[in-house]
């Protein structure tokens, strides 16, 4: 570096260098976490994912930017609790090309709604004819009391939930009026699993 | 070299000192917060409905099951009174303060009879009500903040198509005024 730059640039390169090093790491390294994570204290529960703490004033800083820059209406701890999921229950993204079945039961709950979105979080479209949301009151049950979901592009016997065919989505499931929302996570709660049947055409 | 790796060292450690700096004055600084949507949809103490597309606030509603409405709020001059009315099958209410930390949430069946009526105000003006009480709000729950100005999201739930005439008139009913004291 010595026979390179003739000694009188050498200090203003190293500064420039330490400079460029700083700001463009410290805002890449920025908007990279905004964008991972919503903050710490998720509960995750099989596929699902949720951020009971989110909304209050003891959410951790991470959390705060987080929702400072998403902008986004939380729930109240007396509303509910939203769950989100982008992966199946083996950990691969949810695809519109795959066939998946939603299985089994909700954490307690007076009401729940479950929709799927794009990747990028923007809501289904609603007023079409395809069912692109179900809550529990439409939902189709067992003699248990358990349900049984089908998420395709194409339709399904049953229950079946519409997703855009060939696009990357994610599932939004709220439970409302829940004593979930007030739960630190340590309780057992069984989420409803997301198995991948089938993709493809085929 | 070893001039240069210190350099680059200096630039990691300027990294982190300014991603904290980012992270930690975020919430001060961004005027993309809920907040700031909320003031963006119009005049506070009024509610103002969600559409299903992001408006020019940069708000909606979220679930297509649930009809939103939010309300800005100042409580430096007087009290705020929310109140709506109507059998639903499912209703919410959650109150935050201007960084939109939670004040309070309420539904349906944790609140008073079938309808909404919250009564927010700061310590002092919750004194003063105290005080008087004035019997119209003697239902009313009085919630005390510290907050000056926050806002109210209120939720009400569609479960069928059918729903959908309640739930509008619902909302549209919905009051977010400051209620005068003498």
């Amino acid at each position: 570096m010595q026979k390179v730059l003739p000694g009188l640039f050498r200090l203003p390169f190293l500064v420039l260098l330490a400079l460029t090093v700083a700001f463009g790491g410290g805002i890449w390294s920025t908007l990279v976490a905004l964008d991972a994570t919503t903050g710490f204290g998720a509960i995750r529960l099989g596929a699902w994912e949720a951020f009971p703490q989110a909304q209050t004033a003891d959410a951790d800083p991470y959390a705060k930017a987080h929702r400072a820059n998403g902008g986004r209406l939380l729930y109240g701890s007396a509303e509910g609790l939203s769950f989100t999921a982008t992966v199946d229950q083996k950990g691969e993204r949810l695809s519109g090309r795959c066939t998946y079945l939603i299985s089994g039961q909700t954490p307690v709950a007076r009401l729940w709604t479950l929709f799927a979105s794009r990747a990028n979080g923007e809501a289904p479209a609603t007023g079409q004819d395809l069912p692109v949301a179900l809550n529990s009151r439409t939902v189709l049950r067992d003699g248990n009391g358990a349900f049984v979901i089908t998420i395709a592009p194409q339709a399904a016997p049953g229950n079946w939930l519409a997703v855009p065919p060939d696009e990357p989505f994610r599932l939004t499931l709220t439970l409302l009026d829940t004593p979930t929302a007030g739960s630190s996570g340590l309780i057992d709660l069984a989420m409803p699993r997301i198995d991948r049947i089938g993709c493809g055409h085929a | 070299m070893l001039k240069v790796i210190l350099a680059l060292l200096n630039g990691l450690v300027g990294a982190g000192l300014l991603h904290l700096v980012i992270i930690l004055s975020l919430p001060s600084f961004s005027e993309r917060d809920a907040y700031s949507r909320v003031l963006g949809e119009g005049p506070p103490h009024r509610f103002h409905v969600l559409a299903a597309r992001v408006d020019a606030a940069g708000l909606q509603k979220t679930d297509p099951f649930l009809d939103t409405a939010v309300c800005a709020f100042d409580l430096s001059e007087n009290p705020v009174r929310l109140t709506a009315r109507g059998t639903l099958p499912f209703w919410s209410l959650a109150t935050f303060d201007s960084a939109s930390n939670e004040i309070f949430s309420i539904n349906d069946r944790t609140s008073v009879g079938n309808g909404l009526d919250v009564l927010l105000a700061t310590p002092v003006q919750a004194t003063a009500l105290r005080k008087a009480q004035p019997s119209p709000l003697s239902q009313s729950i009085i919630v005390e903040t510290r907050a000056v100005q926050g806002y109210a999201v209120l939720r009400a739930m569609a479960p069928q198509a059918s729903y959908k005439p309640m739930t509008t008139k619902f909302l549209a009913g919905a009051d977010c005024s400051t209620l005068e004291l003498r």
